[in-house]
């Protein structure tokens, strides 16, 4: 059934392989994370000049719109591995896809606590309709609803397998509600100050930008490895490969 | 030996879920008496002034009736699960998606309809102006389907779960808030006076769209749910 | 050429898992038309899981299953098969003869039958316009029955079907089983009774190897 999928994909879909490729890849991811992130901070808040319009209030961005992006490409990442975990019922691919909705939620809830404290500053409120905060409540509302549904069900790969064929609706309705809202924001007139506008960004603001995204992509990987392994373990309790492992860890 | 031709078995459906309404004809009343206990609540809520209440009908209305339907939605696939009849309609050599379509209109013609039927008293309560009424019949005639269509999707998906009412409204919400939005704005410029046609065409076609692509994502879904 | 015809449902090395612990299997069984076929097994020994599985309601995990000799598939072998659960699938609202003509509407009807005279024979006349929520359980069950009798299909999957009769509806799912196999079909049972079936000796299947 499934014999035209690479051999290399079948083999690291089969989870005692991937257990320990992820164990392997770890350690780096987070060592990398760290680094980069380390490096985008002191890029950002330390190196970048003052915004002259926004002082030093703008360098929220370099938190708050790394997170912007993992929370849709996590939810990419989850919808992708949805729609392999539906076709192909491969294991791997329900536990990828239920295991990135927790990081790809907390992503989008750090967005939007920093778009709301970065609107303290700028509109003198914690909450404005802005076209893209509201985007982003939206995207968390759907995350949540897979994180739900999946933990609704008694059998857990059921439930994933709900909750992966509601995050392909969802991926459907992402782009509809970012049109819809800003339509609906630009009806009722809404804010205008734009908090990443197309306008001119400096050299020295975007390189740090661009590496805190390297930098949460690393913590991405690092997370979703250490959460998979967890899970692989937790589901295939009963299979040989982890007797071996937890063998192994005891006689550590 | 015969088989049964698919106009008979979308017949055999619908009648069938018309008949159970009817019998437990006390349930329809029921989101047509909860969207009149809200409509009522706004101006105590908000004072009586008719100007505020006036700015607010529109998208009140269309809040209120949402709802409704959400407290009705639950209950599309629940006792058909709990006595085996899905079982039966997933078995039967018919198209599946297109017998839960008939479902989703009977589902349809029974909850949202009969709040369709009582929108211009709730709008009137409400002091929308009379002219703005058919805009919102016509939006109300084009977003209910929707939430109908989209909502049995969700159904079927927490159909092998226990608890659900809840979690429905969490799922409900991302998909619902484009339809809101469109229904919304065409009310708002109609009540501006301004051209309300374009988000009632967008609204008119994602039906579309849903019309067909619905029943099947449903269909999936139930699929996906019943493995149990 | 004298080839014999490939059974109606072949299973091979069927097994299947809930959360990675075996509920059955591996299985190995064949169904010919006019063959009857017992399942049996203690309690929890996944006989209704089985029965769930061949109708097409749960997603076969390991080994295969053939349909007349080829793969089954959904849509291969619909209006072909029935399945009896526990859960009768019957509206406690709509009366016996309702419920009847929506499984007429879905799966069609036999040639020369129709709701009533399907509920007479399973000894429900008087009863077919009371509500199905006021019939005794056994009532219930014979109303089920009926449709059976209504609708044509090759197999049944009959899940406990003596459940909850007394000694003449024990009798009358005997005559049906073997009216049933007579006339050139097949069905597959489960039972954790003993049943007296006079049309041949059954085959058995053995839910633990």
């Amino acid at each position: 059934m499934s014999s035209w999928i690479p051999l290399w994909l079948h083999k690291l879909g089969s989870p005692p392989t991937f257990y320990r490729f992820a164990g392997k890849l770890r350690p780096w991811m987070l060592a990398l994370a760290i680094v980069l992130g380390m490096i985008a901070l002191y890029g950002g808040l330390v190196l970048a000049p003052p915004d002259y319009q926004q002082g030093d209030d703008y360098r929220i961005i370099f938190v708050h719109v790394p997170s912007a992006w993992m929370g849709l490409f996590i939810y990419g990442v989850m919808a992708v591995s949805a729609f392999i975990a539906l076709v192909w019922r491969i294991k791997l691919a329900e536990v990828v896809a239920m295991e990135s909705a927790p990081i790809g939620a907390a992503f989008t809830l750090i967005t939007l606590v920093t778009g709301s404290l970065w609107g303290v500053r700028m509109w003198g409120t914690w909450w404005t309709w802005d076209a893209r905060l509201t985007s982003e409540l939206v995207l968390l509302f759907l995350y949540l609803g897979v994180i739900g549904l999946y933990h609704a069900f008694e059998d857990r790969r059921q439930g994933a397998r709900a909750a992966a064929f509601l995050a392909l609706i969802g991926i459907i309705n992402v782009p509809i509600v970012h049109f819809s809202v800003n339509w609906w924001n630009t009806l009722h007139q809404g804010s205008t100050v734009r908090l990443f506008g197309p306008s001119t960004m400096s050299g020295s603001m975007i390189w740090p930008l661009l590496t805190m995204m390297v930098a949460t992509k690393c913590y991405y990987a690092f997370s979703l490895c250490s959460r998979v392994r967890a899970d692989l373990l937790a589901l295939e309790s009963g299979k040989d490969w982890v007797r071996q492992i937890a063998a192994e860890e005891s006689a550590r | 030996m015969s088989q049964a031709p698919l106009g008979r078995a979308c017949a055999a459906v619908l009648r069938r879920d018309l008949t159970l309404a009817w019998r437990r004809r006390g349930d329809i009343a029921m989101p047509v008496l909860y969207a009149l206990i809200v409509t009522t609540l706004f101006p105590f809520a908000l004072g009586p002034e008719n100007a505020l209440l006036q700015r607010i009908a529109g998208g009140a209305v269309l809040v209120t009736v949402l709802l409704a339907m959400l407290l009705a939605l639950d209950g599309m696939f629940r006792s058909d699960i709990e006595d085996g009849s899905l079982e039966q309609l997933v078995l039967a050599p018919q198209p599946l998606a297109l017998m839960l379509g008939m479902k989703i209109l009977a589902h349809w013609l029974t909850t949202a309809l009969p709040l369709i039927v009582i929108a211009p008293m709730l709008a009137s309560m409400l002091q929308l102006p009379s002219t703005v009424i058919p805009v919102l019949l016509l939006a109300l005639a084009l977003a209910t389907p929707m939430l109908s269509l989209l909502g049995a999707v969700l159904v079927a998906l927490t159909a092998g779960t226990r608890r659900s009412g809840m979690l429905l409204a969490l799922m409900l919400l991302p998909l619902c808030v484009p339809v809101v939005i469109f229904a919304a704005g065409a009310l708002a410029a109609a009540q501006q006076g301004l051209p309300w046609i374009a988000p009632i065409a967008w609204l008119g076609a994602a039906l579309a769209l849903a019309l067909v692509l619905a029943p099947l994502g449903c269909a999936a879904a139930l699929r996906i749910a019943l493995d149990a | 050429m004298t080839v014999s015809a490939p059974p109606l449902l072949a299973a091979s090395a069927l097994s299947f898992y809930r959360q990675d612990e075996p509920v059955f299997g591996p299985l190995q069984f064949e169904l010919h038309p006019g063959q009857l076929a017992l399942v049996e097994g203690d309690n929890g020994s996944g006989k209704t899981t089985l029965l769930r599985v061949l109708a097409g309601l749960l997603h076969v995990d390991e080994g295969e299953l053939h349909w007349r000799g080829e793969p089954l598939r959904r849509d291969a072998c619909a209006g072909e098969i029935i399945f009896l659960g526990h859960q009768l699938g019957l509206k406690g609202d709509l009366s016996p003869r309702e419920n009847l003509r929506i499984a007429a509407g879905l799966h069609g009807e036999r040639d020369g039958q129709d709701p009533a005279r399907a509920l007479r024979e399973v000894g429900l006349a008087g009863y077919e316009d009371e509500p199905v929520r006021r019939l005794s359980a056994g009532q219930k069950k014979r109303a089920a029955l009926a449709r059976l009798l209504l609708v044509p299909a090759t197999l049944w999957l009959l899940d406990e079907p003596y459940a909850n009769l007394d000694r003449h509806g024990i009798a009358l799912v005997n005559r049906l089983l073997e009216r049933h196999v007579a006339a050139g079909g097949a069905a597959l049972v489960t039972s954790h009774g003993a049943v007296s079936f006079h049309g041949g000796e059954p085959q058995r299947i053995r839910m633990h190897a």
